[in-house]
């Protein structure tokens, strides 16, 4: 077996914890590795084969032989490490470089979290759960977050992202900025974010990987068109 | 080096802690060191602001650098001083592995479950407490599996991580004989050194509170 091959991913389309896995997965050059598309739609995050793997019953559920990493910032992490000497190299050596990398994936959770506790407020927050002031304290917050990422962007070019070249911060925040295109957001609004969107979207390892489908996006494709 | 770093920090934080507890496992002591008020909404004045434009601790500098984020200041810090003092990472590929497993579930434990709300139901008080023992319970059949840390043999990232996070809870009440495993991961941990000296000052000399004890 390759390396690849002794690798199994269980995913969801649409999730970004899942997308940042199989751009590392491509990044490292591991292409190859067993993998199975469950729907979130359909409950399947909560299967048996799932629950087996990842008790959580979440995705991304990833195995490396009997090594179990769900975690996605995780296993990015475990596979640079463990890969460090094949592929890109996603985590810079400049101490400086490094750190913002850190700081910024690290923010980039936060980020995804904010930006889903708006958008999907109504399927998290059960109907007699619900309260404006909730609501609108989750679009201001939302809002507040994506002017940060707009200047943390102020000088986005081709490998000038958000950690100088290409890295594990992007890995993490791409996902979440293709997400938020993708759920209405406005470019004229957001033009760094769009830039930055632009700039990477035809990246070999995102491109390979794109979601074939959005969660929801029948319902949800203009959620974010106002703020 | 040390004398290069600031970090300010809030007592009671377990992410200001994390930091604390890696600055010292990593032989730097002597940094400097700031403590912040929360109930006096010293983590929104102008100092951390500065550093910080989220307005959170730990705000933490290393010369020009900075990183906030307590994982990764953590990560940081054991990747630029892996030559001093305690390693963080193990080397056993299965241990490292569920290193990264549980360092980065420890935000289901802290974030989504604890971290109170002023609008909270009834409903959702009830789901998240339900949720909350279903958390801890999980953490207690890791116990049961492995240790004596969380990654297994070795003191890694993944106690520098969680522990404070467990601390936490047996400082709000948790009942040692619901979870004797993390109980008996408590008591190894506190008496090791960096984490006694770091022990949040407001802990010291005032009893815990019991808001857990019923879990």
């Amino acid at each position: 077996l390759t390396m690849a091959q002794s690798m199994y991913l269980l995913w969801g389309s649409g999730s970004p914890p899942c997308w940042r896995l199989m751009i590392t997965l491509e990044e490292k050059k591991l292409q190859g590795y067993q993998q199975k598309l469950l729907s979130f739609e359909k409950m399947e995050h909560k299967s048996k084969e799932v629950l087996e793997i990842n008790p959580r019953g979440q995705l991304p559920t990833f195995k490396h032989g009997e090594n179990i990493i769900n975690e996605s910032v995780g296993a990015c992490l475990y596979l640079e490490n463990q890969f460090k000497s094949q592929g890109n190299k996603l985590i810079p050596d400049s101490p400086a470089e490094q750190a913002l990398m850190y700081q910024r994936m690290m923010e980039g959770l936060s980020f995804l979290e904010k930006m889903e506790s708006f958008a999907f407020y109504d399927f998290f927050i059960p109907e007699g759960e619900r309260l404006d002031s909730a609501l609108k304290r989750n679009k201001d917050n939302l809002v507040t977050e994506l002017k940060l990422w707009e200047s943390y962007l102020e000088n986005v070019a081709a490998d000038r992202y958000l950690a100088g070249g290409f890295s594990l911060a992007d890995v993490v925040v791409f996902p979440n900025v293709a997400f938020a295109f993708a759920y209405g957001l406005s470019p004229e609004r957001y033009p760094k974010l769009a830039k930055y969107y632009n700039l990477l979207k035809d990246r070999p390892s995102i491109k390979a990987t794109w979601p074939p489908k959005w969660f929801l996006i029948e319902l949800k494709s203009e959620c974010l068109k106002d703020i | 080096m040390a004398k290069d770093m600031t970090l300010l920090w809030g007592p009671g934080s377990p992410p200001c802690w994390r930091v604390m507890i890696a600055l010292e496992e990593k032989g730097l002591q002597g940094y400097n060191s700031k403590q912040l008020s929360f109930e006096k909404g010293e983590h929104k004045g102008k100092d951390v602001l500065a550093i910080n434009p989220r307005g959170q601790l730990p705000a933490f500098k290393h010369g020009n650098i900075t990183l906030n984020e307590s994982y990764g200041a953590c990560i940081y810090l054991e990747e630029q001083f892996k030559g001093q003092g305690n390693k963080l990472t193990p080397e056993n590929k299965a241990e490292l592995a569920l290193m990264y497993q549980r360092m980065f579930e420890g935000q289901s434990l802290f974030y989504d479950r604890f971290v109170p709300e002023g609008e909270r139901h009834d409903s959702a008080k009830q789901r998240f407490a339900g949720q909350l023992k279903d958390e801890i319970k999980l953490w207690e059949g890791y116990m049961q599996a492995t240790g004596p840390y969380l990654a297994g043999k070795s003191f890694s990232l993944a106690d520098v991580i969680v522990f404070p996070v467990i601390a936490f809870l047996f400082r709000f009440g948790l009942n040692e004989e619901h979870f004797p495993k993390l109980a008996a991961y408590h008591n190894t941990v506190k008496d090791r050194p960096s984490v006694k000296n770091t022990w949040p000052p407001n802990w010291k000399d005032t009893p815990g509170m019991d808001a857990l004890k019923n879990l």
